[in-house]
Order: C-alpha cells, then structure tokens, then sequence
C-alpha cells in the first residue's frame, strides 16, 4: 500500500510529451505497402459480384485478396469465431469487410478503394431488439436471434410485491456508444529475418491477437509475434481484432512490409460499440422504507456479431440491483442479435448501462416515500453481511455507507 | 509538383512536393517528424496542431504550397535537447497525459495561447486549448497543467 497518496511519474510520459512514443502509423520500412479493406454498405444481404478483375489493373495496386486466399481460419471472435475477416458472401452489418487491396503507396489505396463496385442482393434487416425478437424475424445469429439469456431470481416476487406500500414501474433506453479513442486503429506487418511474422498494433490482447493471426495464416502461433506499440486510447474498442488480420494476410501473400491504417471514418464504422440497454424496470418500497422487490427485463442489442454480448448482459443483470439489498428479485437479461454495429466492451461493460434505470427508480421512490434520495439509499445500502441478488455475502470491502456518511456530512443533510 | 521552402523548427526544409500535399504529410512523410498526429483528417480533434507563424492551424487543413516560406514549430521543436519546456514539465508534474495522442497539440496549443497571453484566466485556458480533443483526461488535469506552466514560466523570467 506505499503506493497509496503518493505521485508517480508515468514511465511512458517522456515520450508522450516529446513526441517520440511510436504508435503504429509512426512505423515505417523500406519498401512497405499499404493494405486496407473495402467495406459494406448495406447492413444485411448477400454478396453477388465485385469487380477484383477492374481493380487489380489499376494503377499501384499489387493484391486485390478475397476470403478464398486467406490460408487459414476466414473468421474471428473474442468468444465465438463469428466476425469474417473477409466475408463469404452474407454481410450483416454496414463495415463488414468485403475485399483487401494492397497497394504500393497510399494515394494508388485511396483510389482503388473508391473503384470498387459491389452488386448486393439486399435483404430486410432487423434494427431494433423489439424487431429481432418478432417470431417472423431474420435470423442474424447462429440459429437463433438470442445471443444470451440470464435470468436471476431470489426470495419470492410476488410476495415482495405484495409487502410494497409504493410500486414504480418504468422503460428505461441507453444509447449506442462509440469509443472515439483518438488514435484511429493502424497495424503494420513485417517478416523477420528467422521467418516470424511481427504486427505492430496498438492493442489490448495481444496474446488473443496472436492466436487469431495464427489461426488465419494457418501457422502455429511461434511463428506470429505481436508487438504492442504505444496505445493511443482504448476503452475497450481494442479487444476485438481490426486490423491485424488484415495486415498480415497482405503480408503473408507479399512477403512484404504492410501498413494498415484507418480513417476516422473507417474508426467509426468498424469497431465495437457500447450496448444499447432496453431496461423495463418494476420496484417496489416497502412504508419503511426498504426496497422489497424488483422485476427487471434488460434487452441488449448486441448488433451483428457475439464479440463479449453474454459477458456485457451477465454483467448487467448481476448489477441490475444497484448497491442496494433487495430480498425478492427476479431479473432477466438478454444479448439481442441486429444488423446494428456489433457491440462489445467499452469500460464498464454493462454495469454502466443499469444504474440509469437502478438509480432512477431510486430517486422515483425516494420521492413517493417523501424521504430524502440519499437517506433512502443510505438505508438500503449494502453493508458488511448483505446478501446480493446472486446470493454472494458479502464479507469486506463495502464502503458505500461510510461514503455516503461522507457526502452527507459535508452536503449537511441528516441521514 | 511544386518547390516549396518550410523553416520548420529553426531548419529549412526545400522538397518538391505534389500541390495537394496536406502540411501534417509534409511533416510526418517528407521530413519525418512523427511527433504530429493525425486523428480525424478533418480538423474536429486538434490531434495534428503545429504553430504556424505563431498561430495554431489544424496541420491536416492547410496544404504544404500554402505554407511556403512560414515558420513552424512542432513538439519535436519544443525542448531544447534533454531540456524540457515548462509546459512539458507541468504536463508530467500534475498527470495531464495518459494515451498521450492528444498531448502534442495540446502543448503547441498551450504554447501559442501563453505565448500570446501568459496571465490567462482559467476561461481563457479553455477556450485556448477548446480545439484539441482528449478522450481520456476528462480536460481537469491538463487545465491543472496549463497553470502549472503558466507560474513557472512567470517564475522564470522573474529569475531572469
């Protein structure tokens, strides 16, 4: 605990302030080339035709690649390998990647990018979680519109209900969220002398991008090195592969040094997103004052691709309590397929989403209780001993009385 | 393709370039500074600011031709060898800088505003520094730095 209350400085700072750390568009090689990826621009349907033939006659162009060249595996996933690396034939969301061009200079990539024309057969997609969960819906996921499903349960709910003085009901929307770190993604691949192939990336898992490279080059994973570069920002955007299979797939077919760089645009598009929560939320207070039931419904869109859905839901519905005890709860959260951007991490990871409908309902009830908000969640507080929805005692660690005790005293309310 | 003559950093620099050549290119691809750093292409985030005869400009908006003959200062231009510039200093001291990708633009844009106005009030410091985006600090810290800076330039020059 030295390291508590006390300042240190940063070793990666002298670089950061001079101008000297390497983020991976700072790396270049004798003779690099650049690679990038022609995306969709309809959220769902089927690939007919693009025209590679065109495109590899243009001026600068090297390799126009298709999914039928990548020697490996043509898909990737944190959990479930379902994001293609170069799609097949179905897209199912606006960014999915389609074609990789590799190029001798920047200006001949630009270009080429902009010739490439598509013919889509376009299918009717599904955008809201509400559509997704229709019986006659398109099925995006793999069998099933439903990625995940957790239901929690504890005490009796009925019986809760039936002790509350007050019941708020409310629906509760929180909204898609971009990262907007501000370095756009950017790799660059190259060979080593004993026959490795490096990427320089800016990432958060490169143990997981190592597998994932592997997999694609269908080469064991000693043959691939992963060397992370200077970060610029993350935020859980950068648990996902972007553009490290793409770089060494060019690589692998060139022999040669790739450079893979993103716009902010292509940023935007193609990363994960921060759910957006449907949350239907039923609280009841008993005249004491204490929380004695809760029924809760979280829907997550979780667009077109799993990435970390279950693990954002799951959080979310162990969190959906709030820090309060709440005796009889039966809460349900689901990972919802669209043709929306696919969502993942993006810091919180779910328990983020759930306080906008916990807390509210808080305040609501605070209200009609005529009680103040913060002796109301003063007393429903969890404590040394508390028991959680998930049935978890809780033994140390609970600051939260001690916290608000704090805010009360200076903010001079009585508790 | 056109000759055109920048003093960047107290060095002039001559190359023929292509007339569409965006300033940050000139700088990250023809001389190699890499400090400079692109991060929307379109000026929203101030990731790519250098001063310009002075003036901060967003290095991805203006074209290398239209900066023939001027004066630029990048990070790289901003210590004097292992010597850091106060600014730098007080962006270490307080924790302004975390991934770091806005700091470069952030400094020259404290560097221009202190420059031009070494007593700025706090709203002022806001305002000087409102075209550079950071997703990570939250802004508190890198206010804390620019005042920071702000007394040990003062107290430099009183000890000067």
């Amino acid at each position: 605990m030295q390291a508590v209350g006390v300042n240190y400085t940063r070793p990666d700072v002298y670089g950061k302030i001079s101008g000297k750390a390497v983020y991976p568009d700072d790396i270049e090689f004798e003779g690099m080339l650049y690679a990038g990826v022609k995306r969709s621009t309809i959220a769902y349907g089927k690939v007919l035709s693009i025209n590679i033939d065109e495109i590899k006659q243009l001026p600068g162009v090297e390799y126009v690649i298709d999914y039928t060249m990548i020697p490996g595996a043509i898909s990737h996933g944190v959990i479930f390998k379902d994001i293609p690396i170069l799609v097949k034939d179905i897209v199912k969301r606006i960014g999915d990647c389609l074609i990789l061009i590799v190029t001798n200079d920047k200006e001949s990539l630009k270009n080429a990018l902009k010739q490439v024309k598509v013919e889509y057969e376009e299918y009717e997609g599904v955008f809201t979680v509400d559509d997704a969960l229709k019986e006659d819906a398109p099925i995006i996921g793999d069998g099933s519109n439903i990625l995940y499903d957790i239901k929690i349960k504890a005490g009796n709910i009925d019986e809760g209900f039936k002790e509350a003085l007050h019941i708020t009901e409310n629906l509760y929307c929180s909204q898609m969220t971009e990262h907007a770190f501000l370095q756009p993604e950017a790799a660059v691949a190259c060979y080593d002398d004993d026959g490795t192939l490096k990427v320089y990336v800016a990432t958060q898992y490169p143990h997981y991008d190592r597998e994932e490279v592997a997999r694609c080059l269908n080469v064991s994973e000693d043959k691939v090195k992963i060397i992370n570069t200077t970060i610029g920002g993350a935020f859980g955007a950068r648990e996902d592969i972007n553009p490290q299979c793409h770089a060494a797939i060019a690589t692998y077919i060139s022999k040669k040094p790739v450079k893979v760089l993103y716009t902010r645009e292509e940023s935007i598009i193609s990363h994960s997103k921060r759910h957006p929560m449907k949350m239907h939320y039923k609280t009841g207070v008993t005249k004491d004052g204490k929380l004695c039931a809760l029924k809760a419904r979280i829907y997550g869109d979780t667009g077109a691709y799993a990435s970390w859905g279950m693990n954002v839901l799951r959080k979310a519905a162990v969190h959906a309590t709030g820090p309060y005890v709440i005796p009889n709860v039966d809460i349900q959260a689901l990972a919802v397929y669209t043709n929306n951007p696919y969502s993942g991490a993006m810091r919180g990871f779910g328990a983020t989403q759930v306080p906008l409908a916990s807390e509210s309902q808080m305040d609501i009830l605070a209200e009609k209780l005529n009680m103040h908000p913060l002796k109301f969640r003063y007393i429903n507080s969890f404590e040394v001993g508390s028991n959680t929805a998930t049935g978890q005692k809780l033994v140390s660690s609970v600051g939260i009385k001690k916290c608000i005790e704090k805010i009360a005293e200076i903010a001079e309310i009585k508790l | 393709m056109i000759e055109v003559t920048l003093k960047i950093n107290g060095k002039m620099y001559t190359r023929k370039i292509n007339p569409m050549l965006r300033l940050i290119d000139f700088i990250r691809d023809e001389i190699k500074l890499k400090g400079t750093k692109e991060g929307c292409g379109e000026g929203e985030c101030g990731a790519c600011t250098v001063i310009m005869n002075g003036k901060t400009v967003n290095s991805c908006l203006v074209l290398a031709a239209s900066a023939n003959g001027a004066e630029i200062t990048t990070i790289e231009g901003l210590s004097n060898g292992d010597h850091l510039h106060p600014i730098q200093e007080a962006f270490i001291e307080v924790g302004a800088v975390q991934c770091g990708y806005c700091i470069p633009g952030m400094i020259l844009s404290t560097k221009a505003l202190l420059d031009e106005n070494l007593d700025a009030t706090e709203a002022q410091i806001k305002e000087g520094i409102s075209g550079n985006l950071c997703r990570c600090t939250g802004y508190t810290k890198i206010v804390e730095g620019v005042k920071i800076a702000q007394k040990k330039i003062i107290n430099s020059q009183e000890g000067d």
